[in-house]
């Protein structure tokens, strides 16, 4: 299963995404130094993290965070257009049908087969999300390892720009388009798994 | 051609391609037009020992390449130790500063430059749970190559070892996950590791000699592996021990 958290006014305060925000600051800020915002020491949130932001999230066996990643609208201001212009030959596209993904988080409290496992997930449940609610294309900014970890996933992808040194880190925009297809294509990588996406309640949050 | 166009181009050019031929002669040409002579697309394997199906497209000169196999170089090769330190195209200038180079190295390299493989420029291609692999382009010594090109070759180089997986993909079967290991028998490999016999281990775990035995024969099967150095080795390598694990104290 992969949780499901839209439109939560301020995410933060929301108990079942805090342990996502704390992974996340072990993740971005611990394990790869990225200069991003903490708050009480404990939690990455940055100014995207709002009413706009949808959460994809993969939990672990106790119901505790494995996994997760942020969607924001390529509509409003997002990472690309607002921190990464320069990695698009072209204007960063943009559109109802598209949206950015990033943080995709993979929890360190996790052997590297079950964060394989935890990574199948959460990019099948991107997948699946996208064919539930008509986005076409997903774009994003990633360093060049992971960019390679993204190609692989067989699902089609087209680089947005030459990729750049930024900060120390050689980063690239990519623009990954997904159809009813695609499915299979992460299947053929021995990667597609079909799990449903539940909404969270988010009444608390209020 | 804008860099960026050019990538957009090559990119158009192998998403259609179906053989590894097409691939190949498309390289050859982008590798033309990136300023370089040569190109080498292969995962980093003993190439006539390899079990699984093993990547390889090149235009390298015959003797090279014959001189290479028959030494087993794709494992032990100084240009792919280094591309496994870091994620990030790398002149082989570099290498120095990114490995210690034995004599055997110098000696490699120099050898490669006596037969046209001078300098070159490799992206590093590591794929979780496959064989780390590479796209280099080279020249002759003395034949250099523009800076400003390098972001395109990294483009094509990550872009064209995604395409050649593609196509070797269909020739290769897909590797389910496998099953997991127990508390039990984890634990005896961290002390395999360390360098424990069973007898030891059964004295360290509080347990019977021959549950150890046990413990570790079934682990070895999970693997399909016949030998205990294997057996960590394979453990090491999916995860599910690690290398802070084994050195900690």
């Amino acid at each position: 299963m992969v949780t499901l958290a839209e439109c939560v006014p301020v995410p933060l305060r929301l108990p079942a995404l805090k342990g996502m925000f704390e992974a996340r600051k072990r993740v971005f800020v611990d394990l790869l130094k990225w200069d991003v915002p903490v708050l009480e020491d404990r939690y990455e949130v940055d100014q995207f993290d709002d009413e706009h932001a949808t959460y994809l999230i993969v939990p672990d066996e106790d119901g505790g965070h494995a996994g997760s990643a942020r969607l924001l609208p390529t509509l409003r201001p997002h990472i690309l257009d607002t921190l990464f212009p320069d990695l698009c030959a072209a204007p960063p596209p943009r559109g109802h049908d598209m949206l950015e993904i990033t943080r995709f988080c993979l929890g360190r409290d996790q052997c590297a087969a079950d964060r394989l496992e935890t990574r199948n997930m959460l990019v099948s449940g991107l997948v699946r999300y996208a064919l539930e609610n008509g986005v076409r294309t997903y774009t994003g900014v990633a360093e060049m390892g992971w960019l390679q970890q993204i190609l692989a996933f067989g699902w089609r992808c087209r680089p947005l720009g030459l990729p750049r040194f930024i900060d120390g880190r050689m980063l690239g925009a990519l623009r990954i388009d997904i159809s009813e297809d695609t499915p299979s294509l992460l299947e053929a990588n021995g990667i597609y798994r079909p799990a449903p996406l539940q909404r969270l309640e988010i009444l608390e949050a209020a | 051609m804008q860099p960026f166009e050019r990538a957009e181009f090559f990119l158009r050019d192998v998403s259609e391609t179906n053989t590894e031929s097409e691939l190949a002669d498309a390289l050859s040409v982008v590798t033309r037009d990136l300023g370089f002579t040569y190109f080498a697309l292969t995962h980093h394997v003993d190439i006539r020992r390899a079990l699984q199906p093993a990547i390889r497209l090149h235009n390298y000169p015959a003797d090279w390449v014959e001189y290479y196999d028959a030494n087993s170089l794709g494992v032990s090769d100084p240009v792919h130790r280094a591309s496994h330190m870091t994620s990030v195209g790398f002149a082989w200038s570099e290498i120095p500063r990114m490995i210690a180079l034995t004599p055997r190295d110098h000696e490699i390299l120099l050898r490669g430059e006596g037969q046209g493989i001078g300098d070159g420029f490799t992206v590093p291609a590591n794929v979780p749970g496959e064989s780390n692999g590479s796209c280099s382009f080279a020249n002759p010594a003395g034949m250099p190559f523009s800076e400003d090109d390098l972001p395109l070759a990294q483009l094509v180089g990550g872009f064209a070892f995604e395409a050649a997986r593609r196509l070797w993909r269909v020739r290769s079967p897909i590797i389910r996950p496998m099953q997991k290991l127990t508390d039990r028998q984890r634990e005896c490999i961290l002390w395999v590791a360390r360098g424990k016999s069973d007898w030891e281990i059964s004295r360290i775990l509080g347990i019977q000699h021959e549950t150890v035995v046990r413990h570790l024969k079934q682990a070895r099967e999970r693997y399909g592996v016949g030998k205990r150095t294997m057996l960590a080795v394979q453990a090491l390598f999916e995860g599910s021990i690690s290398f802070t694990d084994v050195l900690k104290r």
